[in-house]
Protein backbone atom coordinates (compact mmCIF):
# COMPACT_ATOMS: atom_id res chain seq x y z
CA UNK A 1 0.00 0.00 0.00
CA UNK A 2 1.13 3.40 -0.92
CA UNK A 3 -0.30 6.28 1.34
CA UNK A 4 0.78 10.01 0.18
CA UNK A 5 -0.47 12.40 3.11
CA UNK A 6 -0.64 16.05 2.46
CA UNK A 7 2.21 15.76 0.01
CA UNK A 8 3.96 19.17 -1.25
CA UNK A 9 6.84 19.40 -3.72
CA UNK A 10 8.38 22.16 -5.02
CA UNK A 11 11.37 22.04 -7.36
CA UNK A 12 14.64 24.23 -6.14
CA UNK A 13 13.96 28.14 -7.26
CA UNK A 14 9.95 27.65 -7.80
CA UNK A 15 6.93 29.45 -6.63
CA UNK A 16 4.45 27.34 -8.08
CA UNK A 17 4.34 23.88 -5.85
CA UNK A 18 4.47 21.21 -8.84
CA UNK A 19 2.95 18.92 -6.46
CA UNK A 20 0.44 20.82 -3.76
CA UNK A 21 -1.34 18.53 -0.96
CA UNK A 22 -1.42 14.69 -2.51
CA UNK A 23 -3.63 13.16 -0.62
CA UNK A 24 -4.33 9.60 -1.95
CA UNK A 25 -3.97 6.03 -1.25
CA UNK A 26 -3.22 3.23 -3.72
CA UNK A 27 -3.93 -0.37 -2.65
CA UNK A 28 -2.22 -3.30 -3.76
CA UNK A 29 -3.25 -4.94 -7.15
CA UNK A 30 -5.08 -1.27 -8.00
CA UNK A 31 -4.06 -0.35 -12.23
CA UNK A 32 -4.26 3.77 -11.41
CA UNK A 33 -3.93 5.57 -15.28
CA UNK A 34 -3.14 9.33 -13.94
CA UNK A 35 -4.35 12.04 -16.52
CA UNK A 36 -3.40 15.58 -16.70
CA UNK A 37 -2.65 18.27 -18.88
CA UNK A 38 1.63 19.07 -20.02
CA UNK A 39 3.30 20.03 -16.47
CA UNK A 40 0.50 19.12 -14.08
CA UNK A 41 2.53 17.06 -11.72
CA UNK A 42 2.23 14.13 -13.19
CA UNK A 43 6.10 12.64 -13.72
CA UNK A 44 6.48 14.35 -10.28
CA UNK A 45 4.13 12.26 -8.70
CA UNK A 46 5.60 9.43 -10.46
CA UNK A 47 8.61 9.76 -9.03
CA UNK A 48 8.24 10.76 -5.61
CA UNK A 49 6.90 7.02 -5.48
CA UNK A 50 9.90 5.72 -5.80
CA UNK A 51 11.81 8.66 -3.89
CA UNK A 52 14.05 9.83 -7.11
CA UNK A 53 12.00 12.93 -6.31
CA UNK A 54 11.91 14.35 -2.66
CA UNK A 55 8.62 15.54 -1.02
CA UNK A 56 9.00 19.16 0.39
CA UNK A 57 6.57 18.82 2.90
CA UNK A 58 3.98 15.89 4.00
CA UNK A 59 4.83 12.36 4.07
CA UNK A 60 5.00 9.35 1.66
CA UNK A 61 4.35 5.76 3.21
CA UNK A 62 5.16 2.40 2.16
CA UNK A 63 3.31 -0.39 3.85
CA UNK A 64 2.75 2.25 6.78
CA UNK A 65 6.35 3.02 7.13
CA UNK A 66 7.35 6.73 5.84
CA UNK A 67 9.60 7.01 3.28
CA UNK A 68 11.12 9.91 4.48
CA UNK A 69 13.03 8.39 7.59
CA UNK A 70 14.62 5.59 5.72
CA UNK A 71 18.76 5.72 4.64
CA UNK A 72 19.48 6.08 1.52
CA UNK A 73 20.16 2.04 1.30
CA UNK A 74 16.62 1.51 1.95
CA UNK A 75 15.15 3.85 -0.27
CA UNK A 76 17.60 1.99 -2.77
CA UNK A 77 16.35 -1.58 -1.55
CA UNK A 78 12.78 0.26 -2.15
CA UNK A 79 13.39 1.22 -5.91
CA UNK A 80 14.68 -2.59 -6.44
CA UNK A 81 11.74 -3.42 -5.85
CA UNK A 82 9.85 -0.92 -7.81
CA UNK A 83 9.84 -1.12 -11.40
CA UNK A 84 9.91 1.77 -13.68
CA UNK A 85 9.10 2.42 -17.38
CA UNK A 86 9.81 5.52 -19.32
CA UNK A 87 8.61 7.36 -22.52
CA UNK A 88 11.69 7.63 -24.02
CA UNK A 89 12.76 4.10 -22.56
CA UNK A 90 15.76 4.91 -20.84
CA UNK A 91 17.57 1.55 -22.26
CA UNK A 92 21.26 1.39 -22.18
CA UNK A 93 22.85 1.46 -25.83
CA UNK A 94 25.60 -0.49 -27.01
CA UNK A 95 24.03 -3.42 -25.04
CA UNK A 96 21.90 -6.45 -26.13
CA UNK A 97 18.44 -6.91 -25.14
CA UNK A 98 18.85 -9.54 -22.89
CA UNK A 99 22.38 -7.45 -20.84
CA UNK A 100 19.71 -4.93 -20.47
CA UNK A 101 17.23 -7.07 -19.13
CA UNK A 102 19.70 -8.43 -16.51
CA UNK A 103 20.80 -4.69 -15.51
CA UNK A 104 17.42 -5.04 -14.10
CA UNK A 105 18.94 -7.09 -10.96
CA UNK A 106 22.18 -4.52 -10.22
CA UNK A 107 19.88 -3.29 -7.06
CA UNK A 108 20.48 -6.72 -5.88
CA UNK A 109 23.68 -7.71 -6.70
CA UNK A 110 27.05 -6.97 -5.36
CA UNK A 111 29.03 -3.72 -7.54
CA UNK A 112 31.96 -6.44 -8.22
CA UNK A 113 28.99 -8.91 -9.81
CA UNK A 114 27.61 -5.91 -11.73
CA UNK A 115 30.54 -4.79 -13.37
CA UNK A 116 32.08 -8.40 -14.33
CA UNK A 117 28.36 -9.24 -15.75
CA UNK A 118 28.30 -12.18 -13.62
CA UNK A 119 24.98 -13.49 -13.69
CA UNK A 120 24.00 -16.96 -12.49
CA UNK A 121 22.15 -19.74 -14.99
CA UNK A 122 19.29 -19.19 -12.94
CA UNK A 123 19.31 -15.50 -13.56
CA UNK A 124 19.92 -15.87 -17.43
CA UNK A 125 17.03 -18.50 -17.98
CA UNK A 126 14.63 -15.91 -15.65
CA UNK A 127 15.71 -13.62 -18.19
CA UNK A 128 15.28 -15.22 -21.23
CA UNK A 129 11.59 -16.70 -20.13
CA UNK A 130 10.80 -12.75 -19.51
CA UNK A 131 11.99 -12.13 -22.69
CA UNK A 132 9.60 -14.96 -23.95
CA UNK A 133 6.73 -13.65 -21.71
CA UNK A 134 7.22 -10.00 -23.20
CA UNK A 135 7.03 -10.91 -26.79
CA UNK A 136 10.99 -10.64 -27.89
CA UNK A 137 12.09 -14.49 -27.17
CA UNK A 138 14.36 -14.01 -30.62
CA UNK A 139 15.90 -10.98 -29.94
CA UNK A 140 18.05 -11.63 -26.76
CA UNK A 141 21.15 -11.13 -28.36
CA UNK A 142 20.16 -7.93 -30.78
CA UNK A 143 21.00 -4.79 -29.80
CA UNK A 144 19.15 -2.50 -28.68
CA UNK A 145 19.72 0.54 -31.12
CA UNK A 146 18.37 -1.56 -33.23
CA UNK A 147 15.15 -1.97 -32.18
CA UNK A 148 11.69 -0.58 -33.01
CA UNK A 149 10.29 1.96 -30.51
CA UNK A 150 7.46 -0.70 -29.23
CA UNK A 151 10.30 -3.47 -29.04
CA UNK A 152 12.24 -0.94 -26.98
CA UNK A 153 9.14 -0.54 -24.62
CA UNK A 154 8.68 -4.39 -24.26
CA UNK A 155 12.94 -4.83 -23.14
CA UNK A 156 12.02 -1.72 -20.73
CA UNK A 157 9.20 -3.66 -19.18
CA UNK A 158 11.55 -7.15 -19.35
CA UNK A 159 13.82 -4.95 -17.60
CA UNK A 160 11.71 -3.69 -14.45
CA UNK A 161 10.27 -7.27 -14.47
CA UNK A 162 13.72 -8.91 -13.80
CA UNK A 163 13.44 -6.63 -10.53
CA UNK A 164 10.22 -9.19 -9.83
CA UNK A 165 8.87 -5.55 -8.43
CA UNK A 166 5.97 -5.05 -6.11
CA UNK A 167 5.05 -1.99 -7.84
CA UNK A 168 5.00 -0.89 -10.98
CA UNK A 169 5.16 2.92 -12.14
CA UNK A 170 4.88 4.27 -15.83
CA UNK A 171 5.80 8.23 -16.42
CA UNK A 172 4.03 8.38 -20.39
CA UNK A 173 5.21 4.90 -21.32
CA UNK A 174 3.61 4.56 -24.55
CA UNK A 175 3.48 8.76 -25.11
CA UNK A 176 6.59 7.54 -28.55
CA UNK A 177 4.37 4.83 -29.95
CA UNK A 178 1.55 4.41 -32.75
CA UNK A 179 -1.42 4.06 -30.87
CA UNK A 180 -1.86 0.26 -31.91
CA UNK A 181 1.57 -0.51 -30.60
CA UNK A 182 0.28 1.66 -27.58
CA UNK A 183 -2.50 -0.27 -27.40
CA UNK A 184 -0.50 -3.71 -27.12
CA UNK A 185 1.79 -2.56 -24.91
CA UNK A 186 -1.49 -1.31 -22.12
CA UNK A 187 -2.10 -5.20 -23.04
CA UNK A 188 1.12 -6.38 -21.89
CA UNK A 189 1.40 -4.21 -18.69
CA UNK A 190 -2.23 -5.72 -17.83
CA UNK A 191 -1.35 -8.92 -18.38
CA UNK A 192 1.54 -8.21 -16.12
CA UNK A 193 -0.27 -6.75 -13.71
CA UNK A 194 -2.46 -9.11 -13.27
CA UNK A 195 -0.13 -12.03 -13.28
CA UNK A 196 1.75 -10.58 -10.71
CA UNK A 197 -0.51 -8.69 -8.56
CA UNK A 198 1.13 -5.39 -8.99
CA UNK A 199 0.55 -2.13 -7.75
CA UNK A 200 0.27 -0.17 -10.76
CA UNK A 201 0.52 3.51 -11.20
CA UNK A 202 1.10 4.99 -15.09
CA UNK A 203 1.04 8.68 -16.50
CA UNK A 204 -0.89 8.34 -19.97
CA UNK A 205 -2.09 11.20 -22.59
CA UNK A 206 -4.44 9.04 -24.32
CA UNK A 207 -7.82 8.77 -22.37
CA UNK A 208 -9.28 6.27 -24.12
CA UNK A 209 -6.52 3.55 -23.00
CA UNK A 210 -6.87 4.83 -19.55
CA UNK A 211 -10.56 4.27 -19.79
CA UNK A 212 -10.09 0.79 -20.95
CA UNK A 213 -7.27 -0.43 -18.57
CA UNK A 214 -7.38 0.79 -15.87
CA UNK A 215 -9.09 0.27 -12.55
CA UNK A 216 -9.01 3.62 -11.29
CA UNK A 217 -8.32 7.00 -12.41
CA UNK A 218 -6.43 9.80 -11.23
CA UNK A 219 -6.79 13.24 -12.13
CA UNK A 220 -3.82 16.16 -11.94
CA UNK A 221 -3.91 19.87 -12.63
CA UNK A 222 -1.94 22.05 -11.60
CA UNK A 223 -0.18 19.37 -8.50
CA UNK A 224 -3.89 19.30 -7.52
CA UNK A 225 -6.01 15.96 -7.78
CA UNK A 226 -9.04 16.82 -9.29
CA UNK A 227 -10.24 13.60 -9.75
CA UNK A 228 -10.24 10.41 -8.54
CA UNK A 229 -12.37 7.88 -9.28
CA UNK A 230 -13.80 4.40 -11.44
CA UNK A 231 -13.30 4.53 -15.26
CA UNK A 232 -17.16 5.21 -15.84
CA UNK A 233 -17.12 7.96 -13.42
CA UNK A 234 -14.81 10.12 -15.57
CA UNK A 235 -17.65 11.93 -17.73
CA UNK A 236 -17.09 14.45 -20.02
CA UNK A 237 -17.15 17.38 -17.96
CA UNK A 238 -14.77 15.58 -15.70
CA UNK A 239 -12.34 15.80 -18.54
CA UNK A 240 -12.80 18.89 -19.25
CA UNK A 241 -11.90 19.77 -15.79
CA UNK A 242 -8.87 17.99 -15.79
CA UNK A 243 -7.92 19.77 -19.41
CA UNK A 244 -9.91 22.65 -19.61
CA UNK A 245 -8.74 24.41 -16.32
CA UNK A 246 -5.20 25.31 -18.73
CA UNK A 247 -6.67 26.20 -21.56
CA UNK A 248 -8.06 29.08 -19.16
CA UNK A 249 -4.88 29.43 -17.54
CA UNK B 1 17.00 44.48 -41.55
CA UNK B 2 20.84 43.01 -40.65
CA UNK B 3 21.82 39.52 -39.27
CA UNK B 4 24.25 41.37 -37.15
CA UNK B 5 23.70 42.84 -33.91
CA UNK B 6 25.65 46.68 -34.03
CA UNK B 7 27.89 44.94 -30.86
CA UNK B 8 29.67 42.33 -33.76
CA UNK B 9 31.28 45.43 -35.66
CA UNK B 10 32.77 46.43 -32.51
CA UNK B 11 33.88 42.73 -32.11
CA UNK B 12 35.09 42.79 -35.94
CA UNK B 13 37.50 45.83 -35.12
CA UNK B 14 39.01 44.42 -31.95
CA UNK B 15 39.80 41.63 -33.52
CA UNK B 16 41.54 43.15 -36.17
CA UNK B 17 43.10 45.61 -33.88
CA UNK B 18 44.50 41.98 -32.29
CA UNK B 19 45.73 41.01 -35.47
CA UNK B 20 47.46 43.83 -36.38
CA UNK B 21 49.26 44.20 -32.94
CA UNK B 22 50.14 40.10 -32.96
CA UNK B 23 51.72 40.95 -36.42
CA UNK B 24 54.21 43.59 -34.94
CA UNK B 25 54.56 41.32 -31.86
CA UNK B 26 55.56 38.63 -33.92
CA UNK B 27 57.43 40.87 -36.79
CA UNK B 28 55.09 39.24 -39.33
CA UNK B 29 55.89 40.74 -42.68
CA UNK B 30 54.25 39.61 -46.38
CA UNK B 31 57.62 41.36 -47.86
CA UNK B 32 59.35 37.93 -46.02
CA UNK B 33 57.44 35.70 -47.94
CA UNK B 34 59.41 35.87 -50.44
CA UNK B 35 61.94 34.10 -48.51
CA UNK B 36 59.97 30.83 -48.53
CA UNK B 37 61.53 30.57 -52.03
CA UNK B 38 65.11 30.02 -50.32
CA UNK B 39 63.18 27.30 -47.86
CA UNK B 40 62.52 25.45 -51.45
CA UNK B 41 66.28 25.50 -52.59
CA UNK B 42 67.25 24.72 -49.28
CA UNK B 43 65.66 21.36 -48.61
CA UNK B 44 66.23 21.02 -52.80
CA UNK B 45 70.19 21.19 -52.39
CA UNK B 46 70.49 20.22 -48.50
CA UNK B 47 67.65 17.36 -47.52
CA UNK B 48 67.81 15.02 -50.82
CA UNK B 49 68.21 12.51 -51.83
CA UNK B 50 67.39 10.80 -48.28
CA UNK B 51 69.71 8.88 -46.79
CA UNK B 52 68.00 5.39 -46.79
CA UNK B 53 70.56 3.68 -46.01
CA UNK B 54 70.42 4.53 -42.51
CA UNK B 55 66.63 2.76 -42.16
CA UNK B 56 67.95 -0.40 -39.49
CA UNK B 57 69.40 2.03 -37.52
CA UNK B 58 66.02 3.83 -36.94
CA UNK B 59 64.08 0.99 -36.14
CA UNK B 60 65.17 0.87 -32.62
CA UNK B 61 64.48 4.55 -32.16
CA UNK B 62 60.84 4.55 -34.17
CA UNK B 63 60.02 1.89 -31.86
CA UNK B 64 61.19 3.35 -28.77
CA UNK B 65 58.85 6.49 -29.75
CA UNK B 66 56.13 4.75 -30.31
CA UNK B 67 55.80 2.70 -26.72
CA UNK B 68 56.67 6.30 -24.97
CA UNK B 69 53.40 7.74 -26.97
CA UNK B 70 51.53 4.63 -26.33
CA UNK B 71 52.35 3.81 -22.90
CA UNK B 72 52.23 7.63 -22.19
CA UNK B 73 48.67 7.49 -23.04
CA UNK B 74 47.02 4.46 -22.26
CA UNK B 75 47.90 5.06 -18.62
CA UNK B 76 46.61 8.18 -18.81
CA UNK B 77 43.86 7.05 -20.03
CA UNK B 78 43.25 4.23 -17.53
CA UNK B 79 43.58 7.19 -14.56
CA UNK B 80 41.48 9.69 -16.28
CA UNK B 81 38.55 7.52 -17.12
CA UNK B 82 38.18 7.44 -13.05
CA UNK B 83 38.86 10.31 -12.40
CA UNK B 84 36.29 12.04 -15.08
CA UNK B 85 33.80 10.52 -13.12
CA UNK B 86 34.51 12.44 -10.39
CA UNK B 87 35.46 15.62 -11.91
CA UNK B 88 31.93 15.83 -13.87
CA UNK B 89 28.77 17.73 -12.37
CA UNK B 90 26.34 15.41 -12.85
CA UNK B 91 28.60 11.93 -11.66
CA UNK B 92 30.87 13.48 -8.44
CA UNK B 93 28.15 13.51 -6.07
CA UNK B 94 30.12 16.29 -3.69
CA UNK B 95 29.85 19.72 -5.10
CA UNK B 96 33.35 20.23 -3.22
CA UNK B 97 34.82 16.93 -4.33
CA UNK B 98 34.29 17.91 -8.16
CA UNK B 99 35.77 21.58 -8.22
CA UNK B 100 38.93 20.00 -6.17
CA UNK B 101 39.41 17.07 -8.95
CA UNK B 102 38.88 20.27 -12.15
CA UNK B 103 40.76 22.17 -10.25
CA UNK B 104 43.53 19.62 -10.14
CA UNK B 105 43.31 18.24 -13.87
CA UNK B 106 43.42 21.73 -14.94
CA UNK B 107 47.02 22.53 -13.32
CA UNK B 108 48.00 18.84 -14.55
CA UNK B 109 46.86 20.06 -18.00
CA UNK B 110 48.62 23.72 -17.09
CA UNK B 111 51.58 22.16 -17.63
CA UNK B 112 53.06 21.56 -20.51
CA UNK B 113 54.83 18.34 -20.98
CA UNK B 114 58.20 19.85 -22.05
CA UNK B 115 58.24 21.60 -18.49
CA UNK B 116 57.66 17.86 -17.20
CA UNK B 117 60.08 16.52 -19.10
CA UNK B 118 63.14 18.76 -18.30
CA UNK B 119 62.39 18.12 -14.73
CA UNK B 120 61.94 14.39 -15.00
CA UNK B 121 65.18 14.00 -17.11
CA UNK B 122 67.19 15.52 -14.14
CA UNK B 123 65.34 13.88 -11.84
CA UNK B 124 65.22 10.36 -12.97
CA UNK B 125 68.09 10.78 -16.29
CA UNK B 126 68.22 10.80 -19.49
CA UNK B 127 66.10 8.29 -21.57
CA UNK B 128 62.81 7.55 -22.69
CA UNK B 129 61.17 7.24 -18.97
CA UNK B 130 61.53 10.63 -18.16
CA UNK B 131 59.31 11.22 -21.49
CA UNK B 132 56.93 8.53 -20.57
CA UNK B 133 55.95 10.11 -17.33
CA UNK B 134 55.86 13.72 -18.99
CA UNK B 135 53.28 12.82 -21.34
CA UNK B 136 51.55 10.91 -18.73
CA UNK B 137 51.07 13.51 -16.17
CA UNK B 138 49.87 16.28 -19.25
CA UNK B 139 47.48 13.72 -20.94
CA UNK B 140 46.10 12.47 -16.87
CA UNK B 141 45.09 16.56 -17.32
CA UNK B 142 43.66 16.38 -20.93
CA UNK B 143 41.86 13.60 -21.23
CA UNK B 144 40.34 13.57 -17.54
CA UNK B 145 38.78 16.92 -19.09
CA UNK B 146 37.74 15.58 -22.62
CA UNK B 147 35.87 12.22 -20.96
CA UNK B 148 34.47 14.62 -17.77
CA UNK B 149 33.04 16.43 -20.89
CA UNK B 150 31.59 13.93 -22.46
CA UNK B 151 30.28 12.57 -18.97
CA UNK B 152 28.70 15.77 -18.89
CA UNK B 153 27.09 16.04 -21.96
CA UNK B 154 25.08 12.33 -21.84
CA UNK B 155 21.89 11.70 -22.34
CA UNK B 156 20.66 11.23 -18.04
CA UNK B 157 17.88 9.24 -19.33
CA UNK B 158 20.05 5.79 -18.93
CA UNK B 159 21.05 7.36 -15.61
CA UNK B 160 17.50 8.01 -14.12
CA UNK B 161 16.99 4.29 -14.93
CA UNK B 162 19.80 2.96 -13.25
CA UNK B 163 18.81 5.00 -9.93
CA UNK B 164 15.03 3.33 -10.57
CA UNK B 165 16.58 -0.17 -10.41
CA UNK B 166 18.04 0.26 -6.74
CA UNK B 167 21.41 -0.05 -8.87
CA UNK B 168 24.20 1.66 -6.24
CA UNK B 169 25.49 4.94 -7.54
CA UNK B 170 29.15 4.20 -9.20
CA UNK B 171 27.38 1.25 -10.52
CA UNK B 172 24.52 3.41 -11.83
CA UNK B 173 26.88 5.76 -13.46
CA UNK B 174 29.34 3.36 -15.25
CA UNK B 175 26.45 1.46 -16.96
CA UNK B 176 24.34 4.22 -17.64
CA UNK B 177 27.45 6.69 -19.34
CA UNK B 178 30.08 4.76 -20.57
CA UNK B 179 28.40 2.89 -23.35
CA UNK B 180 27.22 6.27 -24.13
CA UNK B 181 30.82 7.75 -24.72
CA UNK B 182 32.84 5.11 -25.40
CA UNK B 183 33.17 6.06 -29.48
CA UNK B 184 34.31 8.92 -28.05
CA UNK B 185 36.42 8.43 -25.24
CA UNK B 186 38.58 6.04 -28.10
CA UNK B 187 38.48 9.24 -30.54
CA UNK B 188 40.00 11.09 -27.97
CA UNK B 189 42.53 8.73 -26.99
CA UNK B 190 43.40 8.26 -30.66
CA UNK B 191 44.13 11.62 -31.26
CA UNK B 192 46.10 12.24 -28.37
CA UNK B 193 48.06 9.10 -28.60
CA UNK B 194 48.90 10.63 -32.23
CA UNK B 195 49.67 13.95 -30.47
CA UNK B 196 51.81 12.33 -28.11
CA UNK B 197 54.14 11.04 -31.09
CA UNK B 198 54.52 14.28 -31.70
CA UNK B 199 55.62 15.37 -28.15
CA UNK B 200 57.88 12.59 -27.57
CA UNK B 201 59.70 14.32 -30.90
CA UNK B 202 59.92 17.57 -28.95
CA UNK B 203 61.17 15.52 -25.40
CA UNK B 204 63.69 13.71 -27.39
CA UNK B 205 66.02 17.18 -28.16
CA UNK B 206 65.80 17.35 -24.45
CA UNK B 207 67.25 13.79 -24.07
CA UNK B 208 64.06 12.10 -23.81
CA UNK B 209 65.20 9.38 -26.81
CA UNK B 210 63.66 7.88 -28.96
CA UNK B 211 63.98 9.25 -33.31
CA UNK B 212 63.33 12.74 -31.70
CA UNK B 213 66.74 12.23 -30.12
CA UNK B 214 68.45 10.51 -33.37
CA UNK B 215 66.58 13.95 -35.52
CA UNK B 216 67.92 16.20 -33.00
CA UNK B 217 71.42 15.27 -32.97
CA UNK B 218 71.17 14.57 -36.50
CA UNK B 219 69.97 18.24 -37.82
CA UNK B 220 72.69 19.91 -35.15
CA UNK B 221 75.28 18.24 -37.39
CA UNK B 222 74.14 18.78 -40.30
CA UNK B 223 73.35 15.61 -41.16
CA UNK B 224 70.12 16.67 -43.33
CA UNK B 225 70.02 13.76 -45.74
CA UNK B 226 69.51 11.72 -42.52
CA UNK B 227 66.90 14.17 -41.27
CA UNK B 228 64.83 13.26 -43.79
CA UNK B 229 64.33 9.82 -43.42
CA UNK B 230 63.67 10.45 -40.01
CA UNK B 231 61.15 13.15 -40.64
CA UNK B 232 59.29 10.43 -43.53
CA UNK B 233 59.31 7.86 -40.40
CA UNK B 234 57.14 10.04 -38.37
CA UNK B 235 55.05 10.68 -40.86
CA UNK B 236 54.58 7.31 -41.60
CA UNK B 237 54.17 6.32 -38.01
CA UNK B 238 51.16 9.02 -37.38
CA UNK B 239 49.08 8.11 -40.25
CA UNK B 240 50.06 3.99 -39.07
CA UNK B 241 48.11 5.56 -35.43
CA UNK B 242 45.95 7.39 -37.06
CA UNK B 243 44.31 4.59 -39.35
CA UNK B 244 44.65 2.14 -37.00
CA UNK B 245 42.27 4.35 -34.57
CA UNK B 246 39.45 4.99 -37.28
CA UNK B 247 39.47 1.20 -37.75
CA UNK B 248 38.82 0.61 -33.93
CA UNK B 249 36.43 3.24 -33.91
CA UNK B 250 34.61 1.75 -37.00
CA UNK B 251 34.71 -1.17 -34.66
CA UNK B 252 32.90 -0.41 -31.84
CA UNK B 253 30.59 1.69 -33.25
N1 LIG C 1 13.66 19.57 -12.72
C1 LIG C 1 12.75 20.55 -12.62
N2 LIG C 1 13.11 21.77 -12.14
C2 LIG C 1 12.21 22.75 -12.03
N3 LIG C 1 10.91 22.63 -12.34
C3 LIG C 1 10.49 21.45 -12.82
C4 LIG C 1 11.39 20.35 -12.98
N4 LIG C 1 10.69 19.29 -13.46
C5 LIG C 1 9.41 19.72 -13.59
N5 LIG C 1 9.29 21.01 -13.22
C6 LIG C 1 8.05 21.79 -13.18
O1 LIG C 1 7.14 21.13 -12.34
C7 LIG C 1 5.84 21.13 -12.89
C8 LIG C 1 5.33 19.72 -13.05
O2 LIG C 1 6.15 19.04 -13.97
P1 LIG C 1 5.97 17.52 -14.38
O3 LIG C 1 7.12 17.15 -15.22
O4 LIG C 1 5.73 16.72 -13.17
O5 LIG C 1 4.64 17.59 -15.26
P2 LIG C 1 3.96 16.46 -16.16
O6 LIG C 1 2.55 16.40 -15.74
O7 LIG C 1 4.77 15.22 -16.12
O8 LIG C 1 4.03 17.12 -17.61
P3 LIG C 1 4.25 16.39 -19.04
O9 LIG C 1 2.93 15.85 -19.43
O10 LIG C 1 4.66 17.53 -19.93
O11 LIG C 1 5.31 15.36 -18.87
C9 LIG C 1 5.94 21.88 -14.21
O12 LIG C 1 5.50 23.19 -13.98
C10 LIG C 1 7.40 21.85 -14.54
O13 LIG C 1 7.77 23.01 -15.24
MG1 LIG D 1 5.93 14.19 -17.52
Amino acid sequence: MIEFQDVTVYYPKSNEPALSHINLTFQQGEFVCVLGPSGAGKSTMIRTVNALQPVTAGNIFIDGQDLDNWTSLEKRQWRSRTGMIFQHFHLIPRLSVEQNVLTGLFGYKHPMAAFAGVFSQSEKKKARSILQQVGLGEMAERRVEWLSGGQKQRVGVARALMQEPDVFLGDEPVASLDPGTAQSIFALLKDVHVRNDLTTIINVHDVALARSFATRIVGLSHGKVIFDGKPDELTESGLEHIYGTVLQA
Amino acid sequence: MSWFRKRVWLYAVLLGLFTWWSMGKTEFEVSSFQEFSNAYSFIHDRFLPASWEILPTLIDPILVTLAVAFLGTFIALLIALPLSFAAAKNTAGNRLFYYFNRFFLSVLRSVPEIVFGLIFVVVLGLGPFPAVMAILLHNIGVLGKLISELIEAADAGPQEAMQSVGAGRRIGNLFSILPQIWPNVLSHYFYRFEVAIRTSLILGFIGGGGIGQKLFNDFNSFNYTAVTVEVLLIMLLVIIVDLFGAFVRKRVI
